[in-house]
């Protein structure tokens, strides 16, 4: 039975690289990856976007740039429709020997203080030559935002892998390959086994491709390793659940509409809910993948504490695939 | 008549279907989600360890100051553990922050390095000033640093009376912001329903091929612009039904309800005609599927954007979902711009209904028996 699963495997792997989908499917989380690099450093320098009249206080520029993003501009006039433009920009004009800010009247109130305080500092001639400080760092460089995107990203991919085995086994169900197997020495089983294991290898090349090229070099990879195992789990039981049991495409893509929401809502649970409120995510096991991905990606976990996530979530997966797989069955019929 | 016979066969078709009304039920999930678990605004304080190596008298003051949001209350007394070391401190809370203040700098340090929270110890310089030694992560921007630096150079009394004597401008008054609920409905609305679209119409297309539907259309007078223009009809009105379920619980009648129709329609006939645009170039929905895959998450990057003021770089307003979510967003703020949906939902129609025209060219040459 197992040289007939790699067999068909193998036939899959080579019928999708004829197509090019397993190498796009490879190839799309790569592109996000690179995607997060780009957009982290950027998010990451976010702060108070000032527009200022060109030329009029060259020092004031100077200083602000050290502080804040800046937008020069020709005139006041030009700064005023800088400042009633859609995104949050703060206009710094002067009047008289002064300087007031100037807002469109509906930027977060955290945005306007930063705005005034720096205008304050720099009337107050306070210059960084003079701090009185001293800044200690830990020499951590990866920052929050990027780990969060990160993590979602693996999610997404063992997710997306789900889909991919759940849209291979329709297509086969829909041109009655399945129906066909029967004539040949593969059972059914096999073959629907067969297929899954492409999903599960775009999933596991993927999302250690995607830690490599986001810089978690130093991560544990047998750790990392372990939970895209474990969650790529769940993506073959969702994906031979849509497989076999929907009849068409509209079933699958309604089904997958339905996952978003447990994914989404665990992320959303673990990133905002604080304390003992995160009990009510402990029945998914989308929570525990992210909340393992987490651990491993700060390095601050223990392979105890790895091996309990990643336990729960094979319990969760066992709980689920018991409840389900009379329905499994009855889809392999 | 011929589009809304069609039209009508497809309706009772859908409402045959398993997919309708798991539209519907996400729908009312959502709703549910929104009004019972999201908090009418998110409480959230930010977390730092502070340590005041500073004679007693100076420690009181420090410590006066920042309970002045709450005179007369005193700190908590709480344990914090790390490094397997456990850590006396006596907790302050203020509207925005939670401050643990500790009795060593290495407490500070050490919590600072395993929680990720900032650090702060404050003592004196040879002057007798009063010097401040952070201990940040590493990551956080160079400007954020700088402004840390120098940010108590002047004396906090100086600083709050310049800060209130600093003259803003505003060019409009009375903006009411949005509470954080009402914040997360136009992400909610634009991703689950008028871009879901783009991937049920690939899949409604596939489905009758498979079917053979796309055949049988070839013998009988209709066109395949009115097959698919009655899809996309179907499609918009799950849309629309859905995109109300979420929001009207939400706002009640407090929004234009016009507005949100013709928003949700023209973003939706958009959605689902780039749908069809992709599918028409494939022929299974594997393959269909991974150009929507990439679509989605390019698609996504303006909900970053959304929920981070301040990070709106030129190339993010580029991509449609960004006027989408503002149009959203304008539509249900007490006092939004109401020629920006507008403008918003004639660029989606235009720009749809000239998709569509390249997408039956396509279909006419590709959807043949």
């Amino acid at each position: 039975m197992l040289k007939r699963i790699w067999f068909i495997f193998i036939r899959d792997i080579r019928i999708n690289l004829r197509e090019f989908m397993t190498i796009y499917m490879l190839v799309i989380p790569l592109i996000l990856a690179v995607g997060i690099n780009f957009l982290t450093p950027s998010i990451n320098d976010t702060s108070v976007n000032l527009a200022l009249v060109e030329g009029e206080n060259r020092e004031q520029v100077r200083y602000f740039d050290d502080f804040a993003h800046i937008e020069l501009m020709v005139g006041k006039q030009e700064v005023e429709q800088r400042v009633g433009a859609r995104d949050d920009v703060i206009g710094v004009l002067s009047s008289g020997d002064s300087y007031y800010i100037l807002t469109q009247g509906n930027e977060p109130q955290s945005v306007v203080e930063y705005a005034k305080l720096l205008n304050v500092l720099y009337e107050s001639d306070v210059q960084l030559e003079d701090a009185r400080s001293e800044i200690v760092e830990f020499g951590r460089t990866v920052p929050p935002v990027k780990k969060m995107l990160v993590n979602i990203l693996l999610l997404l991919i063992t997710m997306l892998a789900g889909m991919l085995i759940s849209i291979n086994i329709l297509e086969e169900k829909v041109d009655q390959t399945v129906a066909a197997i029967n004539v040949t020495p593969t059972s059914r089983r096999a073959f629907i086994m067969g297929k899954g294991f492409t999903g599960i290898v775009v999933a596991i090349v993927s999302s250690i491709t995607v830690i490599f090229i986001t810089g978690f070099y130093s991560v544990n990879l047998g750790q990392a390793a372990l939970v895209v195992l474990s969650v790529t789990m769940i993506s073959l039981i969702i994906g031979f659940l849509q497989g076999l049991n929907s009849d068409d495409f509209m079933e699958a893509a309604g089904s997958v509409k339905l996952l978003f929401l447990p994914m989404a809502g665990s992320i959303a649970g673990y990133e905002f809910v604080k304390g003992n409120w995160q009990i009510f995510f402990y029945w998914s096991p989308f929570y525990w993948a992210y909340r393992a991905n987490d651990m491993i990606l700060s390095q601050s976990g223990t392979w105890l504490q790895l091996v309990l996530y990643v336990g729960i979530i094979a319990v969760i997966c066992a709980i689920i695939y018991a409840l389900l797989a009379p329905r499994i069955a009855k889809g392999l019929q | 008549m011929k589009l809304w016979s069609s039209f009508k066969k497809e309706l009772i078709l859908a409402s045959r279907g398993f997919y309708f009304y798991v539209e519907l039920g996400f729908a009312i999930v959502l709703m549910l989600v929104v009004l019972l678990a999201i908090p009418e605004n998110f409480r959230t304080r930010t977390v730092e360890y502070l340590h005041l190596d500073l004679p007693s008298q100076g420690q009181e003051l420090f410590i006066d100051a920042l309970l002045e949001e709450d005179p007369g209350s005193s700190p908590e007394t709480v344990e914090l553990e790390a490094g397997g070391n456990i850590y006396e401190a006596r907790l302050i809370q203020t509207e925005e922050q939670e401050i643990y203040l500790l009795d060593s700098e290495e407490a500070v340090r050490e919590l600072a390095d395993s929680e990720r929270n900032p650090g702060i110890v404050v003592t004196l310089d040879s002057q007798n000033r009063l010097f401040y030694r952070y201990y940040l992560q590493g990551y956080e921007s160079a400007r954020l640093k700088n402004l840390l630096s120098i940010v108590f150079n002047e004396s906090s009394e100086v600083l709050q009376q310049r800060l209130e004597q600093q003259e803003v401008r505003a060019l409009t008054t009375g903006f009411e912001p949005l509470s954080d609920r009402e914040n997360t409905l136009p992400p909610i609305v634009a991703f689950s329903g008028s871009l879901m679209g783009m991937f049920v119409m690939a899949a409604y297309i596939f489905l009758d091929k498979k079917e053979g539907v796309i055949e049988a259309y070839a013998v009988t007078s209709s066109s395949i612009g009115i097959y698919i223009l009655s899809k996309v009809f179907v499609l918009l009105l799950t849309t629309l039904i859905s995109g109300l379920i979420i929001i009207m619980p939400v706002m009640g009648f407090t929004i234009n309800y016009g507005l949100v129709i013709l928003l949700l329609l023209a973003t939706g006939f958009f959605a689902s005609v780039v749908g069809l645009l992709v599918a028409s170039f494939h022929d299974n929905m594997t393959k269909a599927f991974g150009v929507i895959y990439l679509l989605f998450f390019i698609l996504m990057v303006p909900g970053i954007a959304y929920f981070i003021p301040g990070w709106d770089p030129f190339w993010v307003r580029l991509i449609p979902t960004y006027p989408i979510l503002q149009a959203f967003r304008e539509i249900i703020l007490p006092a939004g711009d109401i020629s920006y949906p507008l403008y918003t939902s004639a660029g989606f129609l235009a720009a749809g209904a000239a998709l569509f025209v390249l997408t039956d060219i396509r279909f006419k040459r590709t959807l043949r028996v």
